[in-house]
């Protein structure tokens, strides 16, 4: 009997039963009854109907529906091509249609294999063709990004990739051009995808139409594995399948965690995995030698050297972290210094607070919220890129999005958000202590005890926190800001690569750095220790939501990994500690975010329940490096905001394929001060700040805040926050 | 049986392009009565009229309206849009009537427009129209001076050429700024159309017939023609016919009196060969039924349809194969390309009407023509693929001797039919090669 | 800012969503510039707050908006089933020899592009041949030579 919330029906004879509003191809797939599908994706919004490849008979109607347009009703009678003649004769037809102009690719298909379009013809279509006439052609493949090859003729024009374009990422960019049979898919002027998340339609697609350049021709499914584990370049931190070959990382994959990214994944997590394979990666340890620069060492006798600087610093270690490393390497890094040496002062780009446990929620909170609030001068999508894609689904399903820079709300808004038990507040900038500010101010508007009111902080790195937290449980004691700094540890390539860090390397005695690539330490670190990417790490990693995420690693990297010889470091002074990272996991637990153990964190991490609000202590946590700008007495017209783009950093930068996407030297100008200049889009301009000036090209923006301009950081040189404006001669 | 002038009533005696000779005429009394009126009475009398959706799905119009939320039952707009897209071949009734009434159908829209509670008007008027959008333009500016508005906003709204966009549901993406694709229903328009919001669409004959319903009463009006289909149409007659133009006749006129006592018969000495009843979507006629009264359920009966009211006869100079050629040319090219029988079933259609009229095909092309009609029948997203696949099976049906006398080496007519060597739109699409079969 | 921003504006002022303005905002751009070009589109785009793609998109999906150029008059010829039924292929035919190109095509001088369209509405008063966006009916084969002229006087 159902029940008010649920009902009842009969698929290919099975009785089932499912909660109300239930659409037909899960009501079925629950029955054990499959139905195909092509366009039918649900996280592209409300079904279309398009194929017709998903048609069944169902009592009582004389034409075959299209299943995925229906919900399940009670007493509902529906029957599929395995228990109606109609039904089956649809599918096939359907097929048969898609196969009329579909090429004979297959040997030379990258989908072949894993091709729902084939295995789909195995279990419905027709075993034979009738087309005698010549197949519609194509130029083929078309690159329609750097990173993404479309062949049109493969293309079954079911439009996933265009409702994505449209309806989740929302850039517009991909879109169907001309009607009917002359339908194909396209881009303007033949421009490139440039998108954050074009990626995807790579996965959505269902046939070989879109594919990856990077993955073409390189493996066929059954020589594959799938490592699942997580991408470790943002702090979102999305649940991947890392494909491997004979060793090596060929492609990433979305491994779907319905809360974190929904099964999708931005172009750098996806595209970015060939930094693996950088020429410049450092394969041994590498040792300043006066005169020849730098020459390579044994392990042993970098551990020996390693050993000496470490002893030689008369306690004086200031250890400079990236906050990418895994949460058991920044301890293993924490009990190795803090422990064996007393060196208990570190570095990070950020500050990071576990305040806003008290507020936290997964990320699909914001999809259905009625009220987000996003305040801070930086995108979201350069911080946090899929936070982005909840942002624009809340919008969708009819939630009000607010965005300013300004850190203060006004009282209009702070009480539509009080009154809300369905609201987000969401912090992308810079600032903020760690998400401390934004846990005061969830609390002051009455969030505690409300699941449906949440809070995040989009922070600068990807696992800021853990690395933090994991740093601090290493031992006790304070910090003490050494002067002058025997040594400098710089932990990662980001570290490696940041300019703050680099200014304390110069006023550093001596330098210790651990790093992927040669251009980034050679030149100023005494001993080079070859570093280990994500991809190749067990490990955990904290997310920005507080949630504790579990990497595997996928391949072998070609050096040790950092546990393994930090393990045989800290030995030599003392400090017993295991080179297996669940083994060290096992010793964090219950004092990093989670009292889960390794194991039970599994492939698709829970998010903790909240904690009791508690306002932070001040200064608890590493402090940041001192910042780089100075006060300047010149006063430009115009505010500055420098940014990091989404297609940043060392890892990035070694992968040509998305060269594309990072940012051109462009300075955003908003609409009216562009008017007031007599500046076009486009224009070359000069901007110029106390005793600077950067020429770069103008972009006018009618969305950007009149009285600010954004410049990438790498294009923004030594400018300083006040900035003016002018047409270059 | 006599014409009958209710939608066009008047209009041959006068200019009732003319606001002041409209009004003279009785104009705008129907308004002011069905103003006075409740909403709901104002649906029950085109309830009681049995009036019938003159586009060609026959829907009951007053029950169509029902349908449509009280505005206490949704926090939405309700509009009202009138579909002005009228492009299925063969029909030219709503342009006649915009261009010699415009008045009346405006009046009929906000009639319309007060028994379903909206304040918001769309007429989506195919782009190709456009003497018929600036009469219509200034009659509505005419009204509005007039302050016959009342509140109510009329939007003209002007499409770009695209037959699909006279689909209900793809004329409510084309307004809203999209590529006029179909929707799946449910949800329908009345709960969810245009802007998600509840939205009644009809035609601009059935809109240009709630006047007079109004003005002599719904009950009247239904004892006019057939229970069937009550009341008058405006029958669009064309093809090999001495009198090609629109008549309103009573529903119930058979095609033998439109043809050749209105329509002055086949000129020219020819025979009849065939009658296209409804509008190329239909299946055709052969001249045995020419007896058949010109409504819904006689023409079902005869195995066809009631369709747009546009009467195409055809001459004995006409090739059925070309003529199916050229009708599947015509669905290929108006194709949305949304679902996949559609999309790929007419262009295939197409293929093998070439190899057939080109004297090449074999039997087994024949009957494979006749399966993939077959397999788009009732398998697409709209009505399009049924409105290729039915017609085109038809003529197969109707005129076999014609199609198996091409496989036996041609053409019988040898370059002698009037559709020979037709030159079809989907032939001179220069952006993308398409090679269909198509003589070069 | 392009020239046609205001008046774009203006036409979305009419809808309830700015987006239903593009069929208006698309003929507006088509009738100043004469064919929908690239830059046309990103005009358009702006006015709209569209991308350039989804203005291209739109506009490729229906048959009186051209994404070439096309030449200073339109000539459109009906072929469909009413009309070949009484000539229409022979008032084509006609107009071809008459400019010296095909249908589909425009004349070296670009002065006239000649195509044929689907059902134009005139049916009963065919063949229906439609120049520069008005209705001409009733058309034979022997008529055209005078159109010809017509255009070529400009």
């Amino acid at each position: 009997m159902s029940t008010p919330e649920t009902v009842k029906l009969t698929i290919d004879g099975r009785e089932v039963e499912v909660p109300k509003g239930t659409g037909l191809v899960e009501t079925a797939a629950f029955a054990g009854v499959e139905i195909p599908v092509f366009c039918y994706e649900p996280r592209l919004g409300p079904p279309v109907g398009a194929c017709r490849m998903c048609l069944v008979e169902v009592d009582g109607i004389p034409k075959l529906q299209a299943g995925c347009t229906l919900t399940a009703q009670d007493g509902m009678v529906v029957r599929t091509a395995a228990e109606s003649e109609k039904a089956a004769e649809g599918q096939n037809a359907t097929l048969e249609f898609i196969l009329v102009n579909h090429p004979l690719d297959c040997p030379v298909c990258d989908k072949g294999g894993e091709c729902p379009l084939q295995d789909l013809t195995f279990r419905y279509g027709p075993g034979q063709t009738r087309m005698t006439f010549p197949k519609r052609t194509f130029d083929k493949p078309i690159p329609i990004s750097p990173t993404i090859a479309l062949d049109r003729e493969r293309c079954i024009l079911c439009y996933r990739c265009t409702r994505f374009s449209e309806s989740v990422a929302e850039d517009g960019q991909l879109v169907a051009r001309n009607r009917g049979a002359m339908s194909m898919i396209t881009t303007f002027e033949n421009e490139p995808y440039r998108a954050p998340f074009s990626g995807n339609v790579i996965e959505l697609c269902p046939v070989g139409a879109l594919t990856s350049t990077q993955y073409r021709f390189e493996a066929r499914p059954w020589e594959i594995q799938n490592v699942p584990t997580v991408c470790g370049l943002c702090p979102v931190g999305c649940n991947i399948s890392a494909t491997t070959r004979e060793g090596k990382v060929k492609r990433i994959l979305s491994r779907n965690h319905p809360e974190v990214d929904m099964g999708w994944l931005c172009d750098k997590g996806r595209f970015a995995y060939p930094h693996l394979y950088a020429e410049d990666r450092i394969a041994t340890p590498l040792e300043r030698v006066r005169r020849r620069g730098f020459g390579e060492i044994s392990w042993d006798d970098a551990l020996d050297r390693a050993e000496a600087l470490l002893r030689g610093a008369g306690g004086r270690i200031v250890t400079a972290l990236s906050g990418s490393e895994t949460v058991e390497q920044a301890y293993a890094l924490g009990r190795l210094l803090r422990e064996g040496l007393g060196a208990h002062s570190a570095v990070l780009p950020e500050a990071t607070s576990s305040a806003l446990d008290a507020f936290r929620a997964p990320l699909s909170t914001i999809g259905h919220a009625k009220l987000v609030a996003v305040i801070g001068e930086e995108r979201v999508a350069d911080r946090a890129p899929i936070v982005e894609l909840w942002i624009k689904q809340a919008r969708r399903n009819g939630g009000e999005v607010i965005e300013q820079a300004e850190a203060t709300l006004d009282p209009e808004l702070e009480s539509r958000l009080r009154a809300s038990d369905s609201a987000v507040l969401i912090w992308s900038g810079r600032g903020g202590g760690g998400g401390a500010r934004l846990a005061e101010l969830a609390h002051s508007l009455g969030f505690d005890g409300k699941p449906g009111c949440a809070a995040f902080q989009l922070p600068a790195t990807p696992n800021g926190r853990g690395v933090a937290e994991a740093w601090a449980a290493a031992a006790d004691g304070d910090e003490e800001n050494p002067e002058p700094i025997g040594l400098l540890i710089v932990s990662g390539d980001e570290a490696a690569s940041d300019p703050a860090v680099r200014a304390l390397a110069e006023k550093a005695e001596h330098v210790i750095a651990l790093t992927m690539y040669q251009g980034l330490a050679l030149g100023w670190a005494d001993l080079v220790l070859p570093g280990t990417s994500y991809l190749e790490r067990d490990g955990s990693f904290v997310n920005l939501e507080g949630r504790v995420q579990r990497l595997r690693r996928s391949v072998i990297p070609p050096v040790p990994d950092e546990l393994a010889w930090i393990s045989k470091l800290a030995e030599r002074f003392g400090v017993e500690l295991s080179p297996h990272a669940s083994l060290v996991f096992a010793e964090l637990s219950g004092r990093v975010a989670t009292t889960l153990s390794f194991g039970e964190v599994g492939e698709r991490a829970p998010l903790a329940a909240r904690t009791p609000y508690e306002a932070p202590a001040p200064a608890s946590s590493p402090a940041s490096p001192p910042a780089a700008d100075t006060p300047e007495h010149f006063l430009g017209n115009l505010r500055l905001l420098r940014y990091r783009p989404l297609f940043s950093g060392p890892a990035v930068e070694r992968v040509p394929e998305l060269r594309f996407q990072r940012p051109a030297a462009e300075v955003e100008l908003a609409y009216d001060d562009a008017q007031r200049r007599q500046i076009a889009n486009g224009d070359p301009v000069t901007v110029r700040s106390n005793g600077t000036s950067v020429e770069l090209l103008a972009r006018v923006s009618r969305a950007l805040t009149a009285g600010t301009v954004r410049v990438a950081e790498e294009h923004a040189a030594d400018l300083h926050r006040d900035v003016e404006v002018v047409r270059s001669p | 049986m006599p014409a009958r002038s209710i939608v066009l009533a008047g209009a041959d005696e006068r200019d009732l392009t003319k606001f002041d000779e409209y009004r003279a005429a009785g104009g705008f009394s129907a308004l002011a009565k069905a103003r006075a009126m409740e909403p709901q009475a104002v649906i029950d009398e085109v309830l009681a009229s049995s009036l019938r959706g003159r586009g060609g799905a026959f829907f009951a119009t007053g029950r169509k309206a029902s349908f449509i939320p009280k505005p206490d039952q949704t926090p939405k707009p309700i509009y009202l849009v009138i579909n002005a897209d009228e492009s299925e071949p063969g029909t030219f009734k709503d342009r006649e009537i915009m261009l010699r009434v415009p008045h009346r159908f405006l009046e009929g829209a906000l009639i319309t427009a007060h028994a379903i509670q909206s304040k918001n008007v769309f007429i989506y008027i195919r782009g190709e129209y456009l003497a018929e959008f600036e009469v219509l333009r200034a009659a509505l500016d005419e009204i509005r001076a007039a302050d016959l508005l009342a509140g109510v906003t009329v939007v003209l709204h002007r499409g770009a050429g695209a037959y699909i966009c006279g689909e209900e549901t793809a004329l409510l993406e084309s307004l809203e700024g999209k590529r006029g694709q179909p929707r799946s229903k449910p949800p329908f328009p009345a709960i969810s159309g245009v802007y998600a919001s509840p939205t009644l669409v009809n035609n601009v004959e059935t809109i240009a017939t709630v006047t007079p319903i109004i003005e002599m009463g719904g009950a009247e009006y239904a004892k006019i023609g057939p229970q069937d289909s009550t009341g008058s149409r405006v029958f669009s007659l064309s093809g090999n016919v001495a009198n090609g133009g629109n008549y309103e006749l009573e529903n119930g006129t058979t095609l033998r009196e439109l043809i050749y006592d209105f329509g002055g018969g086949i000129p020219n000495g020819r025979e009849l060969k065939a009658v296209i009843p409804g509008g190329s979507s239909v299946p055709v006629l052969t001249p045995d039924q020419i007896d058949t009264p010109l409504s819904y359920d006689a023409l079902a009966e005869a195995g066809t349809m009631f369709g747009s009211g546009a009467i195409i006869v055809i001459d004995d100079r006409a090739c059925m194969v070309q003529l199916g050629l050229r009708v599947a040319q015509f669905y290929m090219h108006e194709s949305c390309g949304k679902c996949t029988p559609c999309r790929e079933g007419t262009r295939w259609m197409v293929q093998i009407l070439h190899k057939i009229e080109d004297g090449d095909a074999s039997q087994a092309d024949l009957d494979l023509l006749l399966d993939v009609c077959d397999r788009i029948l009732g398998k697409c997203l709209c009505p399009l693929g049924d409105a290729a696949a039915m017609p085109v099976a038809s003529y197969i049906d109707r005129f076999r001797d014609e199609f198996q006398a091409h496989l036996d080496g041609g053409c019988p007519m040898d370059g002698a039919s009037s559709l020979d060597n037709l030159f079809a739109p989907v032939d001179q699409h220069h952006h993308d090669p398409v090679p269909d079969g198509a003589p070069a | 800012m392009s020239a046609l921003y205001d008046e774009i504006r203006d036409l979305v002022a009419l809808y309830p969503e700015a987006r239903s303005a593009t069929l208006p905002a698309l003929r507006l751009a088509q009738e100043r510039y004469g064919w929908l070009s690239p830059e046309a589109f990103r005009e358009v785009a702006e006015g709209l707050g569209e991308t350039p793609a989804y203005c291209m998109a739109v506009a490729s999906f229906y048959d009186m908006f051209h994404l070439e150029p096309i030449g200073t008059h339109l000539v459109e010829v009906c072929t469909n089933v009413s009309c070949a039924l009484i000539g229409a292929q022979q008032v084509l035919e006609a107009f071809e020899s008459g400019l010296g190109v095909h249908a589909g095509e425009t004349t070296p001088d670009g002065n006239v592009t000649l195509r044929t369209v689907e059902c134009a509405g005139g049916c009963g008063y065919g063949t229906v041949v439609v120049v520069d966006h008005r209705y001409r009916e009733h058309l034979k084969a022997e008529d055209v030579p005078a159109i010809v002229e017509e255009l070529r006087a400009g």
